[in-house]
């Protein structure tokens, strides 16, 4: 029994990363059609504040937390000033590649100006405890995740159906041109939708940080990929695909993590995205995706 | 007789007119080259291959394929495990399963087998991806190329992971890749003007369009990423059988940035503007290196500055994207910069 509630507790804590990342990058695609792959970096610009802090001999977690999350919602924002504009009209493809330019621009000015190396963050230790529930005992790390990501999805379904900002967000997804018709600034759009997405990648931040405890240039890399993943599974550009697909592929690795013999330990991602392969053979654009218009609009 | 149409023939002039550079490049570097510089050209035409076998799939069907240094991991590790000597694979992979160290054929043979290996895996894996819609077909590829990686970082009795993979036979110099780089621009630039070639182009214009009109964009795009896969796993064996070693680290992500940079500046529309590239980030890079190891410049010691290269390859990445999105080249071929066109 406790074993079950342990490894359900593990997949929803992987899938409520999953699908904090994913809703970031599913809210950019959405209204711009940009695959951001530059989200990583931006999780990266959260750990290395964080390593600023600690060198300022600022030791206050909740400065640290919220420092980390400012710099990736400015680093987000600034992205989409010097960086995604100029692409903003363009198709995905030349939006994909640019994304992917300055991901591996980011990275390495890292590299050139931080270090190659990992840098230890010790400041976030203090999140993970063993908590005992019922006679279960379950690591309060995941719990907090789990939370978070939960409370996250109920605050942006809030602000997307309830106030006007979150409406031309979302009227904006399906049809650009008329938001602006009604006297919404494009900009203002597109800052809002990078800003949500900087806040979710500042708060998966935390977590991978107080899991990892260290930061190096490459910090985002994995978890964006498995977000991406998310993505397409669930149907890319649909918020709700987004979260079923960080919670299925939260639930895919663990079980894979479980089932798969220690000999075969190195390959667990391997199986998961295999295992992924087959849901999309299934249906091709995803769980949930959105329709897609191919032909010209009359 | 095979009768050609008018846009082959001049594919045809374009691709003769990028062999003679080819041709020169290589005959500059055989006489006036120090050694190094000859392994620094031959790795730019072991690119210009890979950068080629991008073309055919990226620049048809225009989906952005990022799993192709995978494949040229998998032809050059193939045509490894074939070609090294018995000895050797006693020496270098004791544990190998299947009988893998028991054997070894000659070079041809090796090379046949590495890409009908790579071929077959390729058609496997496209019948997947040619399905997916471009965003999630680009994703699905990144994770192919993750899940090769950890293969050939997990199977260490088969493939060393990251390390060297020794005694391949070094039976490949400077000419015999420009040979093979020269076969390799026709096939690319024969298919893109194909019947084939046209109706993938068509597709990637216009999808519903194309399939109105009775292409089935599916089957071609497979066609594409096969043939692509091909010329990867040619660029592979050229890689290993001048080299003499593998190692699984240059098929991964500093790969895929390196040839995919190639591809964007020169423009992935058009055969020449992969050949363009190449040249262009090949020969530019080597300049950044030089900037990386913090020479002494104009009576200034410069420091040490590790990542400058990978700045510059994705500044020119965001650069182009942002001001000439089609590249330098666009739609334009070679001939078309000397040849009036006849409308």
């Amino acid at each position: 029994m406790e074993y079950i509630v342990q490894q359900v507790l593990n997949a929803l804590s992987f899938g409520a990363e999953y699908a904090l990342l994913a809703l970031g990058l599913a809210i950019v695609f959405s209204i711009m059609g940009l695959v951001n792959f530059a989200h990583g970096e931006i999780i990266a610009v959260g750990g290395y504040t964080m390593v600023a802090f600690a060198s300022l001999a600022i030791g206050n977690p909740m400065i640290v937390m919220a420092g980390a999350v400012l710099a990736a919602m400015l680093a987000s924002l600034t992205l989409e000033r010097v960086a995604f504009r100029p692409v903003r009209k363009a198709d995905p493809t030349t939006g994909l590649l640019t994304a992917f330019g300055v991901s591996i621009v980011l990275q390495n000015l890292f590299l050139l100006f931080v270090s190659p190396r990992p840098i230890a963050v010790t400041s976030l230790y203090f999140l993970d405890w063993s908590i005992e529930i019922a006679g279960i005992r379950l690591a309060s790390l995941q719990v907090f995740e789990t939370l978070t990501t939960i409370i996250v999805i109920i605050a942006l379904m809030l602000f997307l159906r309830r106030t006007v900002l979150g409406l031309a967000v979302r009227a904006a997804s399906l049809d650009f041109e008329m938001v602006r018709l009604t006297g919404i600034r494009a900009n203002r759009v597109f800052a809002i939708a990078f800003l949500i997405s900087g806040l979710l990648a500042g708060l998966a931040c935390i977590f991978i940080m107080a899991r990892r405890g260290s930061v190096d240039p490459h910090l985002g890399f994995e978890p964006v990929l498995k977000a991406f993943v998310a993505c397409v599974v669930g149907g890319f550009g649909s918020l709700p695909g987004a979260v079923l697909g960080g919670f299925l592929l939260g639930a895919v690795e663990v079980a894979m993590l479980v089932m798969l013999p220690q000999s075969l330990g190195g390959m667990t991602d391997a199986f998961v995205f295999m295992i992924v392969a087959m849901i999309l053979i299934w249906r091709p654009d995803g769980i949930l995706s959105p329709a897609v218009e191919k032909g010209d609009k009359l | 007789m095979i009768r050609l149409s008018s846009s082959q023939k001049s594919g045809l002039v374009g691709a003769a007119l990028l062999a003679l550079v080819l041709v020169a490049i290589g005959l500059l570097t055989t006489y006036f080259g120090s050694r190094y510089q000859v392994r620094l050209v031959y790795s730019a035409y072991v690119n210009l291959i890979v950068v080629l076998g991008l073309q055919v799939f990226m620049g048809n069907a225009r989906i952005t394929n990022l799993s192709h240094s995978a494949f040229m991991g998998i032809g050059a590790y193939a045509a490894a495990l074939c070609v090294t000597p018995e000895n050797i694979k006693k020496i270098s992979l004791p544990d190998a399963p299947w009988g893998l160290a028991q054997f070894s054929l000659d070079p041809v043979v090796s090379a046949l087998i590495a890409v009908v290996i790579t071929a077959v895996l390729a058609f496997l894996l496209g019948m997947l991806i040619v399905r997916l819609t471009s965003i999630g077909a680009t994703i699905v590829t990144l994770a192919i190329l993750v899940i090769i990686h950890a293969i050939f970082l997990y199977r260490t009795d088969i493939f060393k992971g990251n390390q060297a993979f020794f005694g391949i036979p070094q039976v490949f110099n400077l000419t015999s890749v420009i040979a093979i780089a020269i076969v390799v621009v026709i096939v690319c630039r024969l298919f893109r003007e194909s019947r084939w070639g046209i109706q993938l182009r068509a597709s990637a214009d216009d999808e519903v369009g194309a399939a109105a009109m009775g292409v089935q964009i599916y089957r071609l795009r497979l066609i594409a990423w096969v043939l692509g896969a091909v010329i990867l796993a040619v660029a592979g064996i050229c890689y290993a059988y001048f080299l003499g070693t593998i190692s699984a680290r240059p098929f991964y992500f500093n790969h895929v940035f390196l040839t995919l940079a190639m591809l964007i500046l020169g423009g992935m529309r058009t055969v020449t503007g992969a050949v363009l590239g190449t040249f262009l980030i090949s020969f530019g890079l080597e300049g950044v290196r030089y900037l990386e190891t913090g020479p002494v410049f104009l009576g200034i010691d410069l420091p040490e500055a590790l990542g400058l290269s990978g700045i510059a390859l994705g500044a020119v990445i965001v650069l182009t994207m942002a001001l000439r999105p089609t590249g330098i080249m666009g739609n334009r071929e070679i001939e078309t910069l000397f040849v009036r066109q006849r409308h």
